[in-house]
């Protein structure tokens, strides 16, 4: 069957109104659909590839999408919000909202059905729910994630690159593991389609398939709901409140431990002679030189914290690096009600594959994390008690209470030489600061003493 | 008066299931001859409040002859009653006025030991070779079984007591004028089956098991759960099946969930040994829950509890006779514990809190609300403590546990209505303060007043006799967006009901996932309200500070 005759016209007005479209304001020149495959029998679905053309402010660029729609005789009121509009053929709808629909990719990944430049594959021995009605979820910016019921969900990447998303690639190697923080991958899916800009084949994720974890709730919500009943004593310390975090930033130490010591044994390691090392050192030198040419209110801090990334500099020996999360924070990891599970191994979206799995230290996820702990006191220090200091002092307490809390869950000290890990998590920390630094003058100017202040702590 | 749903006595074999127990301290209700002591026809005159609070069945804690050194647990004969409390023509008498109100009755019996003033332990002493001289645990050396723990470790120096009479060392898990029997004595058995057939053929409907963990002792163990314990245990349960069908065996094993489960006995038949356990755990981490307004400890360790035999049935309880237990914390839980809920040194005793629920919650009625709610919906028949109804405070200047022990406030009157003595001949003296002494806290005040305590519980109780959801239903936890509020489903056959459950401070949104119950209409319980059915997006609800909804679900019109 054939793609329905005035589809690409209706991608080009819809595709720009969904959150996960980038460049909404660059003009379409045109939709090609690069790859469709029907993947339905009773009702007609189309699996489609398409390539968006548009024009960027600096120049011409292309962007692969994966839009799986669905074409009906009939309208379907109960799915208005994801109508793209009427053909000849029939009312067309964004399939992945329909969920008299959605089962059928369920049953794809149940069955591991090939079907050429797409494939579906089950993880062996999981159990891929059937027959369960399945909802969008909300929220996301660059996948469109379905619920089936409370057993699975399945998150549907919508801006394609080549390549095995590492977020697959990582959970299917935990998956030989029995480390219990992650969510146990069920299936995932993968397709073929012609590159946009030169018309060869190329191959990439499509989607994947995991346990729904039912009960769970996000670390960020919940240190936030601690830093609340913090900030209504005002008057007592961070230890004494009810609400307490640090038996749950201990608990999270301990999870995300668990789970780098799981990758380490199923995923490369390595080890960064002193060269590489040094090289480390020198791209956070350098984006420290950016940062400060960006925000001159931290040059006097310039001199101190150079002497934390020429200390890493010093490092010798080889150090051990591996795959990590890559992005770790509050917002990555979920509390269910057994343990806590580490989310989204994606690394950060906005840099390239080939970049996202390079091998590192885990005291970057460490950092990561650190900073998320200052990050949630912060945040409701700004959006809600500016100018407290009474409570910008509780705030402290707090951050420093979790993080302590935090690594010894970790086994920080326990585990290797405590001085190379020190300058390490003091050196990944400072980094990660100046890079929100940046990110923060450029985005929320209102939110930079918030990595500024983390700075001048780092710095004395 | 209420109607009682359970079914009539002696035709539902699994009654305890969906029964609200009532823990009634004799010594402590009711005193009907005014020599300052409760006694059984006291608790008789009592009755009728019982029937009309609502309750199923009451747990008498023991009433056995005893040189009360330990509250009665060192019973110094098995068929007799303490004197002061009555004889047992009364304690029949009580069975016969329970039983007319559809009130069943359990009550305490402790195998594991017995007091050293028992006449089985004083022939043992004096008569090695005599009928009762293998009756307990004797040795010639205190080396053995070094690896059972001590239990009263503020009293107990050692698990073994030289008797300078036999010039031996006995065996006691507990305090050293508790000498543990011998269980591999099967004249033991014989005598412990004829006790409970005592009580069984006076119409008890059930007993507690003490203690139950420690009946026998093996090297090399810890002396806890051993594989005797429970085949003596399935003796006594073939006994009760034979002889006592709708009776009930209701087991005290301070243990985790996961090694209590072995007292249920073989799944595969329903159960063959105790048909009810106590949930221990469950108790501290409401409180930590609702201090640390976090779900996590409540949902942590339903999630941990085992699936039980289809024929039991857990007991919840928050508070009882016995301290607020923090075995069954972890160590860094328990400092917190008591950091948070012991300001006073004083009121720490063992490994727990010797307070009642009111004052543990600084008489917060909002929470004491929250607190029997969520023991009233959460898996298990509840057991609700004499007292605890009206928010009756405690007296943390009496001895050992008694600061909780203190006579039932009935009235503003002398003595608080429990007896017309003397004051100062009392058990135990009155609460007198001025947050919960009995002029202001008693029940005369609260029967009148619609909006007390009194009447809120009673409805309660209603509401859960009206769902056999709550007792006989699954459990759910249907998680939520915000960690504060901790919500589950309840279901059993067409009856549903969603229990949503604020656990901070604070007002509170929470958006839950239902999509399960697509359709479904949420009544509110206490009050009627309908409220808007369940769709397909998340169901949004905002909760007050420490407050708690209960819907029943019904099901779309358009099913059948």
């Amino acid at each position: 069957m054939s793609v329905p005759v005035g589809l690409e016209d209706l991608l080009a007005a819809w595709l720009p109104t969904q959150r996960w479209f980038t460049g909404k304001d660059w003009p379409v020149s045109a939709v090609r659909v690069l790859e469709h495959t029907a993947i339905g029998t009773e009702h007609r679905v189309e699996h489609l590839v398409v390539a968006v053309d548009q024009q960027a402010p600096t120049g011409p660029t292309s962007t692969v999408y994966q839009v799986p729609v669905e074409v009906r005789a009939d309208r379907r009121d109960r799915i208005a919000h994801a109508m793209l509009g009427r053909l000849d053929d029939g009312f067309v709808y964004d399939a992945l909202h329909d969920r008299e629909v959605t089962g059928r990719l369920l049953e794809r990944l149940h069955a591991g059905d090939d079907l050429g430049g797409l494939a579906f594959h089950r993880v062996e021995g999981a159990e891929i729910p059937v027959r369960v009605d399945s909802l969008v979820l909300g929220g996301e910016q660059s996948n469109t994630s379905l619920a089936f019921g409370d057993r699975a969900l399945l998150k549907v990447f919508r801006r394609l690159v080549p390549g095995t998303n590492p977020d697959i690639e990582v959970h299917a190697a935990l998956a030989r593991t029995d480390c219990p923080h992650v969510a146990p991958l069920l299936g995932w899916f993968d397709g073929t389609w012609a590159d946009p800009t030169d018309g060869h084949p190329v191959h990439g994720s499509l989607g994947m398939l995991q346990t729904f974890l039912v009960t769970a709730t996000d670390g960020w919500r919940l240190a936030l709901a601690s830093i609340a009943d913090l900030f209504a004593e005002r008057d007592l310390h961070a230890a004494e409140v009810g609400g307490d975090f640090a038996g749950e930033a201990f608990r999270l130490g301990r999870a995300t431990a668990s789970v780098h010591a799981a990758m380490r044994a199923v995923l490369p390691t390595g080890v960064w002679d002193d060269s590489e090392v040094k090289a480390t050192a020198e791209r956070m030198h350098e984006r420290l030189e950016d940062a400060i040419r960006e925000v001159p209110a931290a040059a006097p801090l310039a001199q101190a914290l150079h002497r934390t990334f020429d200390a890493l500099g010093d490092l010798r020996g080889g150090l051990p690096v591996q795959r990590v999360h890559g992005d770790l924070h509050l917002g990555q990891v979920l509390r269910t009600s057994v343990n806590w599970k580490l989310i989204d191994f994606e690394g950060e979206p906005e840099k390239p594959v080939d970049e996202r799995v390079l091998l590192d230290t885990p005291m970057r996820d460490v950092a990561g994390m650190l900073r998320s702990f200052d990050y949630a006191t912060q945040h409701t220090l700004l959006t809600e008690h500016p100018d407290d200091p009474q409570l910008a002092y509780r705030a402290g307490e707090w951050s420093e209470r979790n993080r302590g809390a935090f690594l010894d869950g970790y086994g920080w000290v326990a585990a290797g030489d405590a001085a190379t890990e020190q300058v390490l998590v003091r050196a990944y920390e400072t980094d990660k600061a100046v890079y929100e630094l940046v990110y923060e003058a450029r985005n929320r100017p209102g939110w930079t003493a918030v990595p500024l202040t983390a700075l001048e702590r780092l710095a004395s | 008066m209420s109607h009682h749903r359970l079914a009539p006595l002696g035709s539902d074999p699994l009654w305890f299931k969906r029964a609200v127990f009532y823990e009634v301290l004799v010594r402590s209700f009711a005193d009907s001859n005014a020599d300052g002591v409760g006694d059984l026809r006291g608790l008789i005159g009592r009755l009728d409040y019982l029937e009309w609070l609502g309750v199923d069945c009451l747990w008498l804690p023991p009433f056995f002859a005893s040189p009360l050194r330990d509250g009665g647990y060192d019973a110094s004969s098995y068929t007799d009653i303490l004197p002061e409390f009555g004889t047992v023509e009364d304690f029949s008498l009580l069975l016969a006025k329970a039983h007319e109100r559809g009130i069943r009755v359990i009550i305490d019996m402790v195998m594991n030991h017995t007091s050293d003033q028992h006449p089985w332990f004083q022939a043992s002493r004096t008569d090695p070779d005599g009928p009762f001289g293998d009756f307990y645990v004797w040795a010639d050396s205190d080396d053995r079984y070094p690896d059972a723990r001590i239990i009263f470790v503020d009293t107990e120096a050692s698990n073994w007591t030289f008797d300078p009479v036999r010039r031996q060392y006995f065996w006691h898990r507990f305090f050293a004028h508790q000498p543990d029997l011998n269980f591999d004595n099967p004249a033991v058995h014989d005598a412990m089956l004829d006790a409970l057939r005592f009580w069984f053929d006076l119409g008890v409907d059930g007993f507690r098991l003490d203690a139950v963990p420690y009946l026998y002792e093996r090297d090399g163990t810890n002396c806890e759960n051993l594989p005797e314990t429970h085949a003596f245990l399935r003796q006594v349960r073939t006994m009760v099946d034979a002889e006592y069908p709708d009776r009930v065996l209701l087991c005290e094993a301070n243990q985790w969930p996961e090694d209590v489960v072995e007292y249920f006995g073989d799944p595969d038949s329903g159960g063959d040994e105790c048909h009810m356990a106590f949930h221990f755990p469950v108790m501290p981490r409401i409180f930590m829950a609702v201090r640390r307004e976090s779900r996590y400890p409540i949902s942590e360790i339903l999630e941990r509890t085992p699936a039980i035999p289809s024929h039991c049935q857990w007991g919840i309880f928050l508070r009882n006779h016995d301290e607020l237990t923090l075995e069954m914390v972890t160590d860094e839980e328990r400092d917190y514990m008591w950091a948070e809920y012991a300001v006073d040194p004083r009121m720490k005793a063992n490994i727990g809190i010797r307070r009642r629920l009111a004052p543990l919650l600084e008489n917060d009625r909002r929470q004491i609300e929250l607190f029997t709610a969520l023991l009233l919906s959460l898996p298990g028949s509840p057991v609700l403590y004499y007292g605890d109804e009206i928010g009756m405070g405690d007296n943390i200047w009496l001895g050992d546990r008694d600061g909780v022990r203190t006579p039932m406030q009935w009235t503003p009157d002398r003595n608080a209505g429990f007896s017309s003595a003397d004051p100062g001949r009392l058990t135990l003296p009155v609460v007198m303060d001025a947050v919960y002494g009995y002029t202001v806290t008693n029940v005369e005040a609260q029967s009148r007043m619609t909006s007390s305590l009194l009447h809120w519980t009673r409805r309660m109780l209603e509401v859960r006799r009206d769902n056999p959801a709550f007792g006989l239903g699954a459990f759910v936890d249907v998680g939520g967006s915000n960690p504060s509020v901790l919500s589950f489903v309840r279901h059993f056959g067409d009856d549903v009901v969603l229990c949503v459950n604020n656990l901070s401070r604070f007002p509170q949104p929470v958006e839950l996932d239902l999509r399960r119950w697509e359709g479904w209409r949420p009544t509110e319980m206490t009050g009627g309200v309908a409220f808007p059915p369940i769709g397909e997006l998340p169901y949004l609800l905002t909760v007050g500070d420490h407050g708690f909804y209960w819907f029943q679900l019904a099901p779309p019109e358009d099913r059948p």
